[in-house]
């Protein structure tokens, strides 16, 4: 039963730190530039499909990051300039455009790969012995590099002067102008690694779950309600968004069932838009 | 009246011709598009006028059609079975109603929080529908519906559907020509400026919301018989985004541009699907562009249309508005240590005032000295962390904007704030509605024909006013300056807050105001009048008595000639020593 | 005839269709510092946005060392060596003091910045506070500061001593008088005699938008000044 309990808590964990790797590019892109990118999904999907695609040509699967990194960030670059920018950073309007743009990669990928699913193979398999039971091995990387990712990046935001430039244009952006900060580059430029990095998360989780063109739309939910609740536009958000939307998914599907923890999760959303639209700790 | 009529008449004909054209088993695939067109409508409306994107209609739309389903399965052959379309309509309607009242209640200006809020919704209706198998037949649904009883063949329900959508059809386009469309329009354009006129925005917002749940309701309830099958499908958010790509593509602004959208769009998508694998991905296209682009979709195409002229346009007859009920006293304000903080800085600092007898109090003082707060605080705009507000010998303790502006208070604010997208005679009609409305009076028409004789004086003194048809965005800055000061004191208050009222304005513009202003002084006999001005000459003509304040804090007052000659004043103008 | 370094010649702008400045000339002298007064609300912020490039401006030109600079992005301008101190908003709350000191530079080294915390002790015991958390006339000197230490050579500046204690103003003042010594050049917004009497070689007052004086400092009685300042 013990050993049971903490299987339960290390799967807690890396539900959460697995949701905040897959939230990080919303939530620079939603917390930092206001954008409401409703096909942060379909990023992700990209990069599985970057994924499957380096594995299949026979590539090491370390490969398919700077692959989805790539490509990912191309199209967002893409978007930032033909999407985002004209409709100048606008949260109604993204949520628009990017729910257009959503349906179109959804249904470009349908049309090359067809609307099956892919798999693909854990590059590491096996499993080691914790606390008595078999526990995949895979996994434990994916918690470490989250970990490390996570916490690498925000102490360059903390730190660097590049992290400190995009907090100084998000906080005032006419004054970031006057000191010579190029603010439609950097905008940019974020909204890009936003992409890029859901890409890299894409990488990270397929070979767990089934590859498909609709993928997207079920981590969408996750993800878009976790920044609604944690709050937008900063580090203890991300953390408390993905804390308790991964952790109240991970321990109702192991305690009632699935469909439960699903709608329970919709519905403190559903609660945190009605009181604190802005969440728990948003950015003053 | 008459081009109403005509307009809905040739709808309605040309509805119920199709068939003659199509066949009768077209008719019938038509029939279900008519359906997502009544949907599409209710998007339409919500969000093309009243600004709010709904991404969860097919909630509506499917507890309806469940609905309808255990009626007509209970029912059968019954006639009271055609009961359940009104039934279910109305049950949707105010369940509609009824949510969006408590989710806009006390708040402003949301964001898209309320459309997260419906996606979240529906994806938890879809849930709940696949999951929940003994009530809903889980994902397969409910099966073998019967068709509503004495409808025969293909033919009979299509003619039920059209006359339904050319009934909706009509409605809609009422209600868009009706005052309460321009209230919904003026939601979508500034919140915060309709509420500072005493209306109620959440009850605005959620009878609009309302009626597109209504509308929803009714496709629901049509789907039913029509498709004799209900699947979850309808719940999820596949079929709501549809919803609003059909909106989007039709034109969402236009009474007709949902159902021009979910017509060309459904029926081409239908079609076209399976022939060619990339119609989806052209689909998806297109509606970027349109938001890009295109905001009034493919109703564009028929902007020429508009000019055409069916029959006489209504022209509203110029009536009376009637009178406000009036309160002899004039409305008194005293603040006493009145606190205000945003985060770590002190706005008000103590700040003791009130007005006395005079008829203009002009409120001065430097930068950052707190005059627009003060206002804002007083009106519910920014929260008291200390000290009294008293209002009339009450003390409030948290106003609310609505509120103040009903208990008399009128308010021009600092930057011109009129909707911008309405005409200027819907904004001056928006303004002297407020409070003279009872009833139904928003439903009709001739509202728009109503007039005081202070609008008359306005228009007299103000040129610009009289191309009533032009929108307001066209004016200039001065101009916007004092349409909106014209419909602050439309609204004939006790106490009329003006914020920087020439601010920008040339020399001629701010004589003319302040003329306006003398005149309104005597025209309504109980006015107060608080004006936080840097304009002397301003000062000097109109006021009574001055209040300076400094760094949140009353200085000094008296009347223009004391503050003049205090010492204290002039080193705070001019710097000095602290 | 002095060198003129930065130029507004009849700008006219404002925010949307309104024109809320209407044919402004402004000339600063190289080494000068030229005034803008007026009460609140004539004009004077929006024409220095107008000319440093963060709104648009509807006529006119402003020209720096001769070439033309009208419209043009406010970083573009600070290449060329305009630096500009907004009235509001001054400084970035959420970055430290030092951060908001070091931002664009590349060095994160603070001792360039020593002869300013001599002159400003008590700042300097402020390094790693948020800028946030500084009241508004230490705000308004940082921000001072860091336009200082950008070495442009035409800085431009708005409401400066708004919230700072006399001593400081000052003490603003001199640094200005020494800076104006090494080239470079000024045009404040102010309505802080203290200052202006102290740094004024020129000074122009608006009203309603518009030019109402322009002359030398010393042919402008401080009657004059007051009388278009206060009530």
């Amino acid at each position: 039963m013990e050993s049971l309990l903490i299987t339960q808590a290390i799967n807690a964990v890396y539900e959460i730190l697995i949701l905040a790797v897959l939230v990080l590019g919303l939530a620079v892109v939603m917390g930092l530039l206001n954008v409401l990118n409703i096909a942060h999904g379909e990023f992700v999907m990209l990069g599985a499909y970057c994924a499957y695609l380096v594995q299949k040509a026979g590539f090491p699967y370390l490969a398919a990051v700077p692959a989805a990194a790539i490509a990912c960030g191309a199209i967002g670059l893409v978007v930032e300039r033909f999407l985002i920018r004209p409709l100048r950073y606008d949260p109604f309007e993204t949520l628009l455009a990017t729910w257009g743009l959503g349906l179109l990669l959804r249904k470009l990928v349908e049309f090359g790969f067809g609307r099956g699913f892919r798999s693909v193979d854990i590059p590491v398999s096996g499993s080691i012995s914790v606390f008595g039971e078999a526990y995949p091995i895979y996994r434990i990387v994916l918690m470490v590099i989250s970990a490390a990712v996570l916490v690498l990046l925000f102490v360059w935001y903390a730190r660097a002067p590049t992290g400190a430039r995009i907090r100084a244009m998000v906080g005032n952006p006419v004054l970031a102008e006057a000191v010579g900060i190029k603010t439609r580059q950097l905008a940019r430029n974020t909204f890009a690694a936003g992409t890029a990095w859901a890409g890299v998360a894409g990488v990270m989780i397929a070979p767990l779950t089934p590859v498909e063109p609709f993928m997207g739309l079920t981590l969408i939910v996750n993800s878009f309600f976790a920044v609604v609740v944690g709050g937008m536009g900063t580090v203890t958000g991300l953390f408390a968004g993905a804390g308790i939307i991964g952790g109240l998914q991970s321990v109702l599907s192991a305690a009632v069932s699935p469909n439960t923890a699903y709608l329970a999760m919709l519905l403190l959303s559903i609660l945190f838009l009605w009181q604190r639209p802005r969440g728990l700790f948003p950015r003053s | 009246m008459a081009s109403f009529l005509v307009r809905n008449g040739l709808i309605l004909a040309g509805l119920v011709l199709v068939p003659v054209f199509v066949g009768e088993f077209w008719a019938y695939q038509l029939g279900l598009y008519f359906l997502y067109a009544l949907a599409a409508m209710g998007v339409g409306l919500i969000w093309g006028q009243a600004g709010i994107l709904p991404l969860g209609q097919g909630m509506f739309v499917a507890l309806a059609a469940y609905l309808a389903a255990y009626g007509l399965l209970g029912l059968g052959p019954s006639p009271l079975a055609y009961l359940i379309i009104p039934a279910a309509c109305l049950a949707v309607a105010l369940l509609g109603f009824v949510f969006a009242v408590t989710i806009f209640r006390g708040r402003l200006e949301q964001g898209p929080s309320f459309s997260l809020i419906t996606l979240a919704l529906t994806l938890a209706a879809f849930q709940i529908a696949t999951t929940w198998s003994s009530v809903t037949g889980g994902f397969n649904g409910l099966r073998n519906i019967p068709g509503l009883p004495g409808l025969d063949g293909f033919l009979d329900l299509y003619y039920l559907i059209a006359v339904v959508l050319a009934l909706a059809i009509a409605t809609v386009d009422y209600l868009v020509r009706a005052p309460i469309g321009a209230l919904w329009r003026a939601v979508a354009d500034n919140e915060r400026r309709l509420a500072f006129f005493g209306y109620d925005v959440a009850a605005l917002k959620a009878v609009a919301f309302g009626v597109a749940c209504g509308l929803a309701g009714l496709a629901g309830a049509l789907y039913a018989p029509q498709q004799n099958l209900v699947t979850p499908d309808i719940a999820g958010f596949a079929f709501s985004g549809d919803l609003v790509i059909f909106a989007a593509a039709g034109g969402r602004a236009a009474v007709l541009g949902p159902v021009v959208g979910a017509i060309v769009v459904g029926v081409l998508s239908a079609e076209l699907r399976g022939r060619f694998p990339w119609w989806e991905i052209a689909i998806a296209l297109f509606f970027i562009v349109v938001v890009l682009r295109l905001p009034g979709g493919l109703m564009t195409l028929f902007a020429p249309l508009k000019r055409l002229r069916l029959a006489r346009s209504p022209v509203p007859r110029p009536s009376q508005a009637p009178d406000k009920p009036r309160i002899a006293t004039p409305l008194t304000v005293a603040f006493e240590e009145v606190c205000v903080r945003m985060g770590d800085v002190t706005i008000l600092d103590g700040l003791s005032m009130q007005t006395g007898d005079e008829a203009v109090l002009c409120v001065i003082g430097p930068n950052g000295a707190g005059k627009t707060s003060a206002l804002n605080v007083m009106t519910g705009a920014l929260p008291k962390r200390g000290g009294r507000i008293v209002i009339d010998g009450v003390d409030v303790l948290r106003p609310q904007p609505a509120a103040v502006a009903r208990s008399g208070v009128g308010r021009k604010f600092q930057t011109p704030s009129v909707f911008q997208k309405l005409t200027i005679d819907e904004n001056l009609a928006i303004a002297l509605w407020a409070g003279r409305w009872r009833g139904i009076d928003l439903l009709l028409p001739s509202l728009f024909g109503w007039t005081t004789p202070l609008l008359d004086e306005m228009r007299r003194r103000f040129e610009f006013m009289r191309s009533g048809a032009k929108p307001a965005s066209d004016l200039s800055h001065g101009e916007r300056q004092i349409l909106e000061l014209s419909m602050a004191l439309l609204t004939e208050p006790r106490l009329l807050l003006l914020d920087e009222p020439c601010a920008g304005l040339s020399h001629e513009e701010t004589a003319a105001v302040i003329d306006a202003i003398r005149w309104a002084r005597h025209y309504l006999i109980n006015l107060r009048i608080i004006i936080i001005e840097h304009d002397m000459e301003l000062v000097r003509r109109l006021a009574d008595r001055v209040v300076v304040l400094h760094q949140g804090r009353f200085l000094a007052d008296g009347s223009v000639e004391e503050v003049q000659g205090n010492p204290d004043v002039r080193a705070v103008y001019v710097g000095g020593t602290r | 005839m002095t060198d003129v370094l930065f130029e507004i010649d009849r700008l006219s702008g404002g925010y949307g269709s309104g024109l809320v400045v209407r044919d402004v000339s402004i000339a600063v002298g190289r080494g000068k510092a030229v005034c803008l007064l007026g009460r609140n609300g004539v004009g004077k912020s929006t024409l220095v946005k107008l000319a440093c490039g963060f709104l648009r401006p509807a006529g006119g030109t402003v020209r720096m060392a001769g070439r033309e600079i009208t419209g043009q992005q406010p970083s573009d301008n600070l290449s060329a060596g305009l630096t500009y101190c907004p009235q509001e908003r001054v400084v970035f709350d959420d970055l430290t003091v030092a951060e908001n000191l070091t931002l664009m530079r590349d060095s994160r080294r603070l001792d360039v910045f020593d002869p300013f915390f001599r002159v400003f002790p008590r700042f300097a015991e402020r390094r790693r506070q948020h800028a946030g958390t500084l009241s508004g006339g230490e705000k308004k000197l940082l921000s001072f500061v860091r336009g200082l230490s950008e070495g442009g050579s035409m800085v431009v500046v708005d409401e400066p001593t708004e919230g700072v204690q006399f001593e400081n103003v000052v003490r603003m003042a001199d640094l200005i008088q020494s800076y104006k010594q090494t080239g470079m050049s000024f045009l404040v917004v102010e309505q802080n005699l203290t200052l202006v009497e102290r740094i004024a070689d020129h000074i122009v007052i608006m009203d309603h938008g518009e030019v109402v004086h322009s002359g030398d400092a010393a042919n402008v009685a401080r009657d004059k000044m007051i009388a278009y300042l206060t009530v």
